[in-house]
């Protein structure tokens, strides 16, 4: 009787490169905390001496309990430590400027940057990736030459001054835009679920709530949209122009299948690696923050944080945006990652 | 290759993007129907919504915490104080919870309770309630308790609170008006955590809830992005003209374009250059800023290299400013301050021979000085602005005009987070900084005396100045606004004879509001009360 030896679970080539690309993202987390606190700490000038006021600087007693409460008279390997203590708990510190806990500023700020970054993506994807693969297979047409220009316009014009001008535009002189903020003045926010308020309007049923939100992300969306579209456009068009000529595609062609079979199962996906590389940038940088634009449209979101923490030396809300950042970047590095293991067996394989 | 796009799927994969950019446009259609603009009542303004922009550097709500610029606009909405003052007059102390009297050498404030003002829950404001507010903000020791330095809080009775301070203190009815003394509901705090020491945790609570007797309650409040009022229906005094105001964190420019758009109706941080060629819809109230702008010289020998502790060079550089011309930059509204009180405050003097720019002069006190062409480096913080003036282009003109008198001024900008440091740390040769004032009294620029921390920024010294030192004595022990006065007109005048400290200007502050608003106030200590814009 042949005996059977017992293994243990045997894991397939995909779970076992997710395994290693998840054991790679925690490393780089770890490596991110350790990155934003050193940069942190390195800039050269002191968080108590700006984020207390003229008089209370020149107060001893105040300022030594300033740097007690923020633990700062402690050794920096310390301090380190005690901020990882921290994050295993969930705690980021507490803003100096805002005296909140800084998750809890995030909590708020992250869900409007996020609000905004999902509407820009889904947009962009589709109008970038259907004009980039338009413009490919109509090669030194005049649609692509029409799409490369303005693609290469989209990125080039400053995201401040499109912000201003398009603010100026469609809110001042057309009136086909509202102003400032994600809802009007006059409305309040809906309960909060998701922090998102289109969704937690609808959640609601507050439908007039959601209307007025929805018209808030439209200008700033815009924006945005055509610096991300016209990204998308250029890397899309040169992903299917190299697969275009690869012989599986001529083979293709050469089967008679109809172009518009050709473009979306064989086109399309031997693209889609490097197309879905530049959208988990775009996403990423997207989800992290858009300074300029945020500032403009008075958007509240991660990216106004960031700058408010940054010129105030508020240094826990610095490291917690980093963090959230970083944890940004590396979540969606490892999803497309994933993506690609799925896509291509090579790459799991590898 | 080029692909023949006579496919079907291709087509529909255009159609697909047409009908997204088609799905844009039209939600930018349903955006230009959607509400833009504030909401109107046919019943009047006292239903209406009043719209403020403001560049926040709002940190709390907690007066006990608050000494920002827009924690004092929250602040004066939420929660009344013991004394007041009206409109944009701070030269003159009212009522306001309670009336007072001093005795003759400024050492005992006596304050009586005056009328019924009671907090937004209904309970009545009690004499226990002002000790307790008081003493709160001595307790958390943040950033206004200086403000009471000195002071003890007494309850006499039920109506009488007494302020007794260490030494005489004709400044204490200036400072009881700031929005960081307001009075708080000491019932309400003590079950939300709130003590008079350092252990109060009622922060949070208060940046949820307001707990006051002013006009208006606290109806939501983002740091980040705006904080809205509802009005206190048991407050005590005449009823704002607006039942709900938003105070919004909008910059500077698109506070322009909201404001000519009249989706707000106030906007507060334009500079001189962004009121120029607004339209006619919008009403430009101007006014010059209390803050002020100096440049000093250390006196320090380790840090002057022997030039900016030259008494001979500092004169130098006081008769070579083209004060005129930085006005003129500065734009409308701004002004020479004659010393280092601003012109709103008592005390303050227009002029000073001292500081009147003379080229001839100024090149004979350099020559009196030995200097020798050294370059003397100039700092400042590059990355903000006075009521919109940037500190890089007056160190750039000033740089110039002291080049003409045949001085050579090396710039040396800084963020300033970083400059603050070395400021504080009295390590900085020379350079502009502002000052904005704690409360409206010249006792407040006491700081700018040898040996005081102002004083210590420029490397002077206590001792080194005796006339200086003298003249600060004797207008800090001065009694009643005459003789206040002219104390303080005299210390200014000493100073500028032998200081180095050089006042420059005071920039032109701007409120621009649309048609709609009929009045407004700029008030120095809490810039607006959004309860009596009307």
């Amino acid at each position: 009787m042949p005996v059977t030896l017992r293994r243990g679970p045997h894991l397939g080539p995909l779970a076992r490169y997710i395994l290693i690309r998840f054991g790679i993202s925690i490393l780089l987390i770890f490596g991110v905390t350790l990155v934003t606190f050193t940069l942190a700490n390195l800039v050269p000038a002191d968080p108590a001496q700006a984020a207390l006021g003229e008089r209370a600087a020149s107060d001893p007693a105040i300022v030594a309990a300033f740097r007690e409460a923020q633990g700062l008279d402690k050794p920096v390997v310390t301090q380190y430590l005690l901020y990882i203590a921290h994050l295993f708990q969930g705690n980021l510190g507490t803003s100096t400027q805002s005296h909140n806990p800084v998750s809890i500023d995030l909590s708020v700020a992250f869900p409007a940057t996020a609000e905004l970054a999902l509407f820009v993506i889904v947009f962009s994807i589709i109008i970038g990736v259907g004009l980039g693969t338009w413009a490919a297979i109509r090669q030194n047409r005049f649609s692509d030459q029409l799409f490369r220009v303005l693609s290469l316009v989209g990125i080039s014009i400053p995201t401040f001054w499109l912000a201003l001008a398009a603010f100026y535009v469609f809110f001042y002189q057309l009136h086909w835009a509202p102003g400032t903020g994600r809802l009007s003045a006059s409305l309040q926010a809906p309960p909060k679920v998701t922090g998102m308020y289109t969704i937690d309007a609808l959640v609601a049923g507050q439908y007039t709530t959601f209307f007025n939100a929805l018209s808030h992300l439209v200008l700033p969306g815009l924006v945005l949209i055509l610096y991300t579209v016209g990204l998308l456009v250029r890397f899309s068009r040169s992903a299917v122009l190299d697969v275009l000529n690869q012989e599986y595609v001529l083979a293709a062609r050469a089967k008679g299948l109809s172009p518009a079979r050709v473009v979306f199962r064989y086109v399309l996906r031997g693209a889609s690696l490097p197309i879905l590389t530049i959208v988990g940038l775009a996403f990423g940088s997207l989800l992290s923050g858009t300074v300029l634009t945020e500032q403009v449209f008075g958007w509240g979101g991660i990216g106004q944080y960031a700058y408010k923490s940054a010129t105030t030396l508020d240094l826990p809300a610095v490291m917690g945006v980093g963090l959230v950042v970083g944890v940004v970047y590396i979540l969606t590095n490892f999803i497309i990652d994933v993506v690609y293991g799925v896509i291509d067996p090579r790459v799991r394989v590898q | 290759m080029t692909l023949k796009m006579n496919g079907t799927g291709t087509r529909r994969s255009l159609r697909i993007t047409g009908l997204v950019a088609l799905g844009l446009a039209s939600v930018l259609a349903v955006s230009a129907c959607t509400d833009n603009s504030v909401s109107t009542s046919s019943t009047g303004a006292a239903d209406k919504t009043l719209v403020i922009d403001k560049s926040f550097d709002l940190k709390t709500s907690d007066p006990a915490r608050a000494f920002e610029l827009t924690g004092s606009i929250v602040d004066k909405a939420l929660y009344e104080t013991v004394l007041d003052f009206e409109g944009s007059d701070v030269t003159k102390v009212v009522p306001g919870i309670a009336s007072f009297e001093e005795n003759a050498d400024n050492t005992v404030l006596t304050l009586t309770m005056t009328g019924t003002h009671t907090f937004s829950d209904g309970s009545p404001v009690t004499a226990d309630d002002i000790v307790f507010s008081l003493q709160r903000v001595q307790g958390i020791a943040g950033n206004p308790s200086f403000l009471l330095d000195g002071v003890t809080v007494a309850k006499v009775d039920d109506k009488t609170v007494t302020l007794t301070s260490a030494t005489s203190n004709p400044a204490l009815p200036f400072i009881l008006p700031n929005p960081s003394l307001g009075i708080v509901n000491s019932k309400v705090l003590q079950a939300n955590g709130g003590t008079t020491g350092a252990d109060d945790a009622a922060e949070a609570f208060l940046n949820k809830t307001s707990a006051g007797s002013g006009p208006y309650q606290l109806e939501s409040y983002d740091v980040t992005t705006k904080v809205a009022f509802a009005l206190n229906p048991k407050y005590a005094g005449d009823k704002p003209a607006y039942s709900r105001v938003v105070l919004e964190n909008v910059e500077g420019p698109t506070q322009k374009i909201n404001v000519q758009a009249g989706s707000t109706q106030v906007a507060l941080d334009l500079n001189a250059d962004q009121v120029q060629g607004m339209d006619s819809s919008v009403t430009i109230k101007k006014d010059a800023s209390p803050y002020l702008i100096y440049s000093w010289y250390n006196q320090d020998p380790a840090v002057a290299g022997g030039v900016t502790n030259n008494a001979d060079f500092v004169k130098a550089v006081r008769q070579g400013i083209d004060y005129d011309k930085l006005l003129s930059i500065a734009g409308e509204g701004s002004t020479q301050p004659g010393g280092m009180v601003p012109s709103q405050f008592l005390g303050a003097i227009t002029s000073d021979p001292a500081n009147v720019f003379d080229l001839d002069k100024a090149k004979a006190s350099l020559a009196a000085s030995g200097y020798a062409g050294q370059p003397v480096t100039f700092s400042y913080p590059n990355d903000i602005t006075v009521n919109g003036l940037q500190m890089q282009t007056l160190a750039e003109a000033i740089q110039s005009q002291l080049k003409d008198v045949g001085i050579t001024l090396t710039l040396a900008p800084s963020p300033i987070s970083t400059f603050l440091d070395a400021f504080r740390a009295g390590t900085l040769q020379s350079g502009i900084m502002y000052w904005g004032p704690d409360y409206p009294d010249p006792a407040d620029y006491l700081v700018f005396n040898p040996g005081e921390s102002l004083g210590l920024r420029a490397g002077w010294a206590a001792g080194m100045s005796p006339d200086v030192t003298a003249a600060a004595s004797a207008a800090s022990a001065a009694s009643g606004d005459d003789a206040r006065k002219a104390a303080y007109e005299t210390w200014q005048n000493t100073a500028n004879a032998s200081g180095p400290f050089i006042p420059v200007i005071q920039p032109g502050q701007y409120a621009v509001t649309t048609s709609e608003i009929t009045s407004l106030d700029l008030n120095p200590v809490w810039t607006v009360n959004i309860a009596d814009i009307k």
